[in-house]
């Protein structure tokens, strides 16, 4: 398991339970769109952070 | 006198239900239920499709916790994170205390923490109990008519 791995994968799970708990997409492929924007922003954030706290001594 | 009738005036709004509410009995069993087994206080309402998916995200979410090696927490004294750390491992619900009546994904030796994906596997476990309490609140607001 890679970091990244972890990443998307925690990413997939948790969007697609806030997908599903969403209530201002009552319909499905509003809940899909939806997911697949909330999987994508985890991603793209979790990646920026990391770009950003690589060069740091931590 | 106008004046006095004017303040007797609700000046809460109700917003319109977004669907039927369900008995009260049939609100708790649902709430109870989401807490003993996540997405079960879906299918308690019928939410089927939902509670499915809801139920399969957490639990694999959960199990990908302890494939990683993860853990859960326990209360310490002088440990107040560990406090806040059990508090979301409690939002799993039954599954939560039957490992800890069976000694079971609590105690760790050195080399598990060792492992590159320890801490991940403890926040899969956290984060699996915090969107548990979310799909409880949610089954709630559907039972009681808040949500469709």
């Amino acid at each position: 398991m890679t970091h990244f791995l972890a990443l998307l994968l925690f990413s997939a799970l948790v969007s697609v339970v806030f997908a599903a708990l969403s209530s201002e997409h009552p319909e499905t492929p509003g809940r899909v769109t939806y997911g697949l924007k909330v999987f994508g922003y985890f991603v793209l954030i979790g990646l920026a952070i990391a770009w950003v706290l690589y060069p740091l001594p931590l | 006198m106008e004046t006095s009738l004017q303040s007797e005036e609700p000046t809460e709004k109700r917003l319109p239900l977004a669907g039927p509410r369900v008995s009260p009995a049939r609100t708790a069993t649902a709430c109870v239920a989401s807490l003993v087994l996540p997405g079960l206080g879906h299918l308690v309402l019928g939410r089927w499709a939902r509670g499915v998916i809801i139920g399969l995200a957490i639990v694999l979410m959960a199990v990908s916790g302890f494939w990683m090696k993860g853990h859960f927490f326990t209360p310490e004294r002088g440990e107040w994170l560990t406090w806040f750390f059990s508090f979301l491992n409690l939002g799993l619900g039954v599954p939560y205390f039957v490992s800890l009546a069976a000694d079971v994904g609590f105690k760790f030796p050195p080399m598990q923490a060792a492992e590159s994906t320890f801490e991940y596997g403890n926040t899969f476990l956290m984060v699996a109990g915090a969107l548990n309490m979310l799909a409880t609140l949610d089954a709630y607001d559907i039972a009681v008519g808040r949500k469709g």
